[in-house]
């Protein structure tokens, strides 16, 4: 195969890739800035216009605020911040008596850990209902953060971080008087950045995709996250296609606006634990 | 600081370690204690093992577990197929792949839910799929209300939106091996094909390994699809076993049923887990690590 043609098999393929990942997102995109009944105009017969908001409107936007979205996106930003919050400092805390100190058990310890983060959180969910109600916790924005904040992923990501930091910052820091507080704090965070900003992502993204454990541990429905938000809304407004596609577009894009800029960090973050996995 | 190093340790670990144990370890205790009970009108009963024996004669629950096989037995071989594909091109240096690599990342972002509800707008027999399929002479086809279609969609929008996520341990992988050995075998004259086959495929095996596994581990406990498009249905055609038990516990109020099933999905996980951490320690190509 001549390195023309074989070129022109790659972007031809990569094209099909990227047409089939963005068309749907690109009408969903555009159709919520129509008028509902004008949501499949365009179709039957089939013209390119169907991918153009036309005609313009925001009304979709309006009746979203208006229906509460805007208390949903609240809520669920205010756990998958706290989550986030908690989780660096406990994950991180783990991750650096992993990497530094020894003691008996340790390997199995920190085994068990990382088996925990392959049993997805599905797994447990029903039981972990059982578990939280005993706390005393259904309805209660502690049964979303607290289950969710110790994570074996992200202790296993400090702790590979933090073991190739050369030991002798650490010697000479403890030579100099630090605390082993005053060493993580001064030392290993400000080096660990990438690794925050990675674990950090993953455990906001986990949060904000949260659908089967908030369903479970919110029966009242009072306070809403925003994927079951995105779903009873679904379940009420059947035939409000155009609000739909506009808290579709919402629920995706207020993660996007984090993923994009930190990308890097994102898949930095993921390929390490697998390839090490 | 005089703190003994114990103080520290149970300091550092504690939060993290209680955490694990409380919220994942104690619930699989929980799950296989409370499938040994049963609760009629509110009052719990010792049964032993009979919702197990219960789950064996069981025809719906055989008919799930036929659905759940199925549709890992197809969805789980074309992710990685596909992710692989993917991670392929990713890693191309051509101009013009920065745009590319982005479109490629886009599905990461956005959840599971919101590719349904996109997906189920797109898929009705009005929508923009069977718009475009009439434009060439096709359709309209119900592709979430037939039981001939629906676990094919649901498939269909679970690797649209999986796929990228797993690219992305895969890119990892191929980057980690060394360009010197692709390099070496094209100047013996390995042909592009023969290179992926010979040199790239083996020594992504570890990295192929984990992909698999982690996938199975989320296609086996898949919910969300189900939940919002099907309830399971038309005609239990997508009733996968984690939405059965989810009826089980929480429409019917069955716990003990529910627990026993989500016992036996987690004892398949684990022999799966068990199997990759036996096929990982034994692949021999560990230094591509």
């Amino acid at each position: 195969m001549s390195p023309a043609l074989r070129k022109l098999l790659i972007y031809g393929a990569m094209a099909v890739a990227a047409f089939v990942f963005v068309l749907p997102l690109w009408w969903a995109i555009a159709s919520s800035f129509r008028p509902n009944d004008a949501m499949f105009a365009d179709l039957f017969p089939f013209t390119p216009r169907a991918l153009l908001p036309e005609p313009f409107t925001v009304e979709a936007y309006v009746a979203i605020f208006e229906r509460g979205f805007g208390a949903i996106i609240a809520n669920t930003l205010l756990v998958a911040g706290l989550t986030t919050a908690l989780g660096l400092v406990v994950n991180a805390l783990a991750g650096y008596a992993f990497a530094l100190f020894e003691f008996p058990g340790k390997s199995a310890v920190l085994g068990i850990v990382v088996v925990s983060f392959m049993l997805p959180f599905e797994a447990i969910a029903m039981p972990l209902y059982s578990v939280v109600s005993q706390l005393g916790w259904i309805d209660h924005v502690a049964a979303l953060v607290v289950p969710s904040v110790a994570n074996g992923l992200a202790v296993f990501l400090f702790y590979q971080f933090f073991q190739q930091v050369p030991k002798d910052y650490y010697e000479a820091a403890r030579l100099e008087g630090a605390g082993w507080l005053r060493i993580l704090w001064s030392v290993y965070v400000p080096l660990s950045l990438p690794t925050c900003i990675s674990a950090g992502l993953m455990l906001f993204i986990f949060q904000w995709e949260a659908f089967l454990w908030p369903l479970l541990a919110m029966p009242a429905q009072q306070f809403k996250v925003i994927q079951v938000g995105m779903a009873a809304f679904q379940d009420q407004y059947t035939t409000a296609w155009n609000q739909l596609f506009g808290a579709a577009v919402i629920t995706a894009l207020i993660p996007m606006l984090l993923l994009i800029p930190l990308q890097r960090y994102y898949v930095q973050g993921l390929a390490g634990s697998g390839i090490k996995g | 600081m005089n703190r003994s190093p114990v103080a520290l340790l149970v300091l550092t670990l504690a939060p993290a370690l209680l955490g694990l144990a409380i919220f994942r370890a104690y619930p699989i205790g929980l799950a296989l204690y409370e499938s040994l009970y049963t609760t009629i009108a509110g009052e719990r009963t010792f049964v032993g093992l009979e919702n197990y024996v219960g789950l064996l004669t069981d025809s719906g629950f055989w008919k799930s577990l036929r659905v759940t096989l199925w549709f890992n037995l197809i969805i789980n071989p074309l992710q990685v197929a596909l992710a692989l594909a993917l991670a392929l091109m990713f890693v191309q240096k051509l101009p013009g792949m920065a745009v590319f690599r982005l479109l490629f990342l886009i599905p990461i972002g956005i959840s599971l839910p919101v590719a349904v509800i996109i997906w189920r707008i797109v898929l009705l027999p009005e929508g923009f799929l069977n718009g475009a399929l009439g434009a060439i002479g096709l359709g309209p086809y119900r592709f979430l209300t037939s039981p001939d279609f629906a676990l094919y969609s649901i498939i269909a929008i679970a690797t649209w939106k999986g796929i990228s996520y797993w690219m992305i341990f895969l890119v990892g992988g191929l980057q980690n091996i060394p360009p010197e050995i692709n390099e070496a075998a094209r100047l013996e004259g390995a042909s592009a094909w023969q290179r992926l086959w010979l040199v790239t495929l083996p020594l992504l095996r570890p990295t192929l390994l984990f992909v698999l596994v982690a996938d199975i581990t989320i296609n086996f406990l898949l919910f969300a699809p189900v939940f919002m498009l099907t309830g399971g249905g038309p005609r239990g055609s997508t009733n996968v076993l984690m939405y059965e038990a989810y009826k089980s516990g929480f429409v019917f109020g069955d716990m003990g049923r529910a627990m026993a099933i989500v016992v036996c999905l987690v004892a398949m996980l684990l022999v799966i887990v068990a199997i990759q951490f036996r096929l990982l320690s034994s692949a021999p190509a560990k230094e591509a690590r």
